[in-house]
């Protein structure tokens, strides 16, 4: 998308730390970047001491929908700073590590359980080899993402568990080894001329062994003639040459193996299920340069547990952790690390090194020689990171978590919901000046004043302000869901309670806004979804209850509607789908299947026709925010626009009082656009690919997120100079909030505030006075024919106006953020790659 | 809080240290037997399951378009005999089979036992004495549970869309003998409890290539008992999984955080 770099997020983290489940974990080799996945999709970066490995959180990448289950580097080069991410939902995803954006994504309809980056013969960079629940080995490209060959099986051909690409000594090709789950091992060679128009490639040798579900294959990088693989319960030495066991290991008991990798010919390491690391030398008839190798068991040579590397405390974890062993280079200097991410968040690492020397006497265990994690991380921030409601929180008594939030664009109003069941409404700009200005405000109690809705007893799921999304709602009414299963409709101006809903059995999750064209009656309603899978449709109006859908056995995915058929079609987390007549609450249908994904595939189409023609219309005569047509114009070098825009501006700055938000005029398009993404929900995949491959890494809510898409942020961003949006990484974590500052926006303000308020005499004072503003004074008074040309003199000021003030803006962003982190103000910056 | 809140609280947390001591075992046992059965329909080996099990379909489409004759060895048709009249030239018939040296694989029965085979082993990964100690713990297998159990339904009911000049190139289609012309194609596929056959015919009009297509299915009876099973069991997982948020409310609910003294009262 042209232009958005204009828009700056800054996000208000709050006291707590998201919710950080890891569930994958990558350093990069020059120690300086380390990166972790966690299962609820986000990817968090990290920055690393390369010296003392002390980590501070950097990033965090949101545009997974599910678990993070591989995390690759994308290229040779040291300083590239790109990897790749791969989820169990089958997204892929290019990051520059820099600055956070999403360069690349895809979704495949193959999901990946491992990748292994490995730079191949006659290729230029890396090249990803991934496996997972497929029967192929797929070869593919770590920046375009697309497949480039696949390797097949013709023995036996089954999912590939694990797979070991290498390059043996003595040739020039590289190797694929793998195993499939049912214990086929394979061996592909490759030439490197490879293409996806070459015939199947088949292995070249396969044999079967006593081995199912393998975890993880690696072949011994010192002589590569013995293998280890790992299985849930045992691992074992393999002779490469004729694949026939050479030593197991049982796990411990309570324990399951996860991975593991040779630190010498004689010595490995294996990780558990419990987070810890295993260091066994290996008997004589396991070393190949022994003369013992490939002899029989002797009794009294069996592996030797020679170290362990676990955490001293033992905590309780509530799922395996991430595990990796990784061998990076610090100024020529190799070491030899191995990585844990666990489901507290906490990252540590141990050196192998220190360990990998075997005593004789006793069996050390080591510590980690470093350990840390998001929370550690907020508690050594003093002061503590910024929430948006910090002015409400007295220091002795206990925080009350923020659950829900939105923002009322055309009021500047927040409204927060808040997990005591009160809804807090305040000033947007002034809430947000007062956490991040310093000034003479922050002495004043009070300040600014709120307002306090009080109904719920118990968590505020959601928020919806309906009038946002269709004007067809009275101005006056908000609506909001708890965790008291009840939905409250509430009038905004006096603060009272105006009625409360009492239909669903299960908390609220949910609150949407049904489509413009139903029937009179629907349109009144308002769509509510709550955790007993429930939908109901509450009139306003009539204040009852006017369809209760309560049949689904499966959670809520999502909600289409057929207006013109009377139609809502519920679609459930088993693939069913439920054909509700809004109107008398019976289910018309109830489908399966095909039939069920093509269904709600129609829904969409048929909205996406509707859309199209009303936002074609919209956009010629609703008239958006005259900036963002300047700056369109801008853009495409379109004259005529641009001089529409500006003379367009102009005349509404004359007339318009107090600036701060964008027109009335720029409603309709951007509420058209939220209601799409609202109906889009939370796993609609083609929303969110087109979200991730515009970049803007989706901001999917993975819980039961409360109010309006948050991917219609960029849209609604651009026509105002603020907004905020709620963010949370766990249904269970309290709200943080991502505040968007539409330079675009705000130099047009500033600058036409600027000459509006100077008078002609001040300017030649001030040695301003220039013929441009005779110029812009004459065009706001009358568009006389000859303004073309006075126009382009415009502007190029108006131009340079715009890139000093973006210039002073970063300036002062700089300057911000380097007094932010003097007072440990948050560095630790949410990417919403525009 | 009153004296009632306090009450109400102490006896759900009571009633959350029952849960996670007595029904999450019970549930996923009940589980297991479950998907073992299921596993049992599988005519593919499987967690104990002998397997490769045969069974013959005739599928024919009205008004007499094409006629196939399958046998089903595990995930693989073994042999066919395959005979359709190509379209819009009625009186040319096309003959072809499939032998037992180049048998069509259903991948997606392969991917469904995988997926199904994976389920079972996250509940074999369980202790039957273990403790559990919070709800993340049994959530975190619940949700792995509830992924494979999908996936495996979806690689049934959802069968993967591919290009048509894919499944020309595909293996499957390179073992039929005779081979088919160039502007033939044929595929067999699942959808839900019914094995499909359909031919395609490519032709030009105008520039613009044109597939039509015909299609017949036959009900497969070890698919249905499959898909019903894997739909319990996700059911009993999302019964499980929704009692368990029900507690999440008390985040600082775990076992031992009660007073010793109202254990096992």
């Amino acid at each position: 998308m042209p232009g958005t770099n204009l828009i700056v997020p800054v996000v208000l983290w709050g006291k707590h730390a998201p919710t950080h489940c890891v569930s994958s974990v990558y350093l990069s080799r020059d120690q300086k970047t380390l990166v972790t996945g966690c299962y609820d999709g986000q990817i968090c970066i990290w920055q690393v001491d390369p010296d003392n490995l002390k980590m501070t959180p950097r990033c965090l990448l949101v545009g997974h929908t599910a678990p993070v289950t591989c995390l690759s580097r994308a290229s040779i080069i040291q300083d590239n700073n790109f990897i790749v991410s791969s989820s169990e939902a089958g997204e892929m995803c290019t990051w520059d590590l820099v600055d956070g954006k999403c360069r690349e994504s895809v979704k495949l309809s193959q999901i990946h359980t491992n990748i292994q980056a490995y730079h191949m013969c006659n290729s230029e960079d890396l090249r990803l080899f991934c496996n997972g629940y497929y029967a192929e080995i797929l070869i593919m490209d770590p920046f375009s993402l697309e497949i480039l060959f696949s390797l097949s099986s013709k023995m036996n051909p089954d999912w590939i568990s694990a797979l070991h690409v290498l390059r043996p000594s003595s040739r020039k090709d590289d190797v694929v080894l793998a195993i499939s789950i049912t214990g086929t091992v394979k061996v592909w060679s490759l030439l490197g001329h490879e293409n996806k128009q070459s015939e199947p490639i088949y292995e070249n040798e396969s044999k079967q062994i006593r081995c199912l579900n393998a975890l993880s294959l690696n072949c011994c990088a010192y002589n590569q003639r013995t293998v280890l693989i790992v299985c849930a319960k045992y691992c074992q030495i393999y002779d490469a040459g004729d694949f026939s066991v050479l030593c197991s290991i049982q796990a411990p008991s309570g324990e399951r193996w996860m991975s593991g990798d040779f630190l010498a010919p004689d010595r490995v390491l294996v990780c558990s299920t419990e987070g810890k690391g295993y260091l066994y030398r290996l008997p004589a008839n396991s070393v190949p340069d022994h003369k013992g190798f490939h002899g029989p068991t002797v009794d009294h040579d069996s592996p030797v547990l020679f170290g362990l590397l676990a955490h001293p405390d033992n905590k309780l974890l509530s799922c395996p952790p991430a595990m990796r062993f990784v061998i990076t280079s610090v100024g020529g200097k190799q070491r030899r690390l191995l990585l844990r991410g666990d489901s507290a968040g906490v990252v540590s690492a141990w050196n192998v090194d220190d360990a990998a020397v075997p005593n004789p006497r006793s069996m050390p265990t080591h510590a980690p020689i470093v350990m840390t994690s998001l929370d550690i991380a907020w508690e050594d921030m003093n002061p503590s990171p910024v929430g948006i409601l910090d002015q409400l929180h007295h220091p002795d008594e206990q925080e009350i978590k923020l659950t829900a939030s939105i923002y009322l664009l055309a009021a500047n109003r927040l409204v927060v919901g808040r997990e005591d069941g009160s809804i807090v409404i305040v000033n947007a700009t002034h809430t947000v000046q007062l956490q991040l200005l310093h000034g003479n405000h922050q002495q004043l109690d009070d300040w600014p004043p709120h307002q306090l809705l009080l109904g719920h007893n118990g968590r505020v799921n959601c928020l919806l302000y309906p009038h946002h999304v269709h004007q067809r709602y009275d101005k006056s009414h908000l609506v909001s869901g708890g965790i008291d299963f009840a939905v409250c409709l509430w009038d905004l101006f006096s603060g009272s309670l105006l009625h409360r809903f009492c239909v669903h059995a299960g908390e609220i999750t949910q609150l949407i806004v049904p489509p413009h064209n139903c029937s009179p009656r629907i349109q009144k309603c308002i769509c509510s979804v709550a955790s007993d899978h429930s939908v109901t449709l509450l009139s306003l109006t009539e204040r009852k209850c006017v369809t209760l859908a309560s049949r689904h056995l499966f959670p809520v995915l999502a909600i289409k509607w057929r207006p013109a058929d009377d139609f809502m079609v519920v679609g459930c987390s088993d693939g069913t789908v439920f054909v509700w007549q809004m109107e008398t609450g019976h289910v018309d249908r109830v489908l399966h299947g095909m039939i069920a994904e093509e269904v709600l595939a129609a829904c969409d189409e048929a909205l996406a026709d509707d859309l199209g023609g009303s936002l074609s219309t919209g956009s010629s005569d609703g008239l958006a925010n005259p900036a963002v047509h300047f700056f369109r114009g801008l853009r495409h070098r379109n004259l005529t626009a641009m001089r529409a825009a500006t003379q367009r501006g102009l005349a509404a700055l004359q007339h318009s009082g107090p600036a701060g938000n964008a027109g009335p005029l720029a409603e309709p398009a951007r509420a058209r656009r939220a209601q799409l993404t609202v109906q889009g929900f939370r796993s609609n995949p083609a929303a969110m690919r087109a979200a991730t491959q515009r970049g803007l890494a989706a901001l999917q809510h993975s819980g039961p997120a409360g109010n309006a898409g948050p991917l219609a942020e960029p849209a609604r961003a651009r026509r105002a100079q603020l907004t905020v949006q709620g963010f949370r990484s766990n249904p269970a974590d309290p709200e943080s909030h991502i505040l968007f500052f539409d330079i675009e926006g705000l130099i047009v303000e500033l600058l036409s505030e600027e000459y509006s308020a100077m008078s002609p005499a001040s300017l030649e004072a001030a040695g301003l006075i220039t013929s441009e503003y005779m110029k812009v004074a004459a065009l706001t008074q009358s568009a006389s024919p000859d303004a073309t040309k006075r126009i382009s003199g415009i502007l190029a000021k108006m131009k340079e106006g715009a890139e000093n003030m973006q210039t002073k803006l970063q300036a002062k962003a700089e300057q911000l953020k380097g007094h932010g982190d003097a007072k440990g103000r948050c560095s630790f910056r949410c990417r919403v790659a525009a | 809080m009153c004296d009632n809140e306090k009450e109400e609280a102490a006896n759900l947390k009571e009633e959350f240290e029952w849960v996670l001591r007595e029904e999450v075992h019970a549930i996923l046992h009940q589980l297991h037997t479950v998907l073992v059965e299921c596993a049992h329909r599988f005519p593919v080996p499987l967690y104990g399951n002998e397997g490769q099990k045969q069974d013959k379909f005739i599928l024919t489409s009205q008004p007499e378009q094409l006629k196939c004759i399958v046998t089903l060895t595990g995930d693989s048709i073994t042999h066919a005999d395959i005979s359709f009249k190509v379209l819009r030239q009625m009186h040319t018939i096309c003959r072809t089979s499939i032998n037992q040296d180049g048998p069509w694989k259903l991948q997606q029965i392969q991917d469904a036992a995988n997926h199904l085979q994976q389920a079972i082993g996250y509940i074999d990964n369980v202790d039957k004495h273990y403790v559990f100690r919070s709800s993340e713990e049994v959530l975190h297998i619940i949700q792995c549970l509830i992924g494979s159990l999908q996936r495996a339904r979806t690689a049934l009911v959802l069968p993967k869309k591919k290009a048509i000049d894919e499944l020309m190139k595909s293996r499957n289609m390179k073992a039929l003998s005779p081979n088919l012309p160039e502007d033939l194609a044929i595929s067999f596929y699942i959808q839900s409890h019914k094995l499909i056959f359909v031919a395609y015919q490519l032709s030009s009009v105008h520039g613009t290539m044109r597939i039509d297509s015909c299609q017949a299915d036959c009900a497969v009876p070890w698919l249905s008992d499959v898909l019903f099973m894997l739909t319990a069991a996700l059911h009993m997982c999302q019964q499980l999984k929704d009692k368990l948020c029900v507690f999440s409310q008390y985040k600082d609910f775990t076992v031992g955080s009660r007073s010793a003294s109202m254990v096992f009262n």
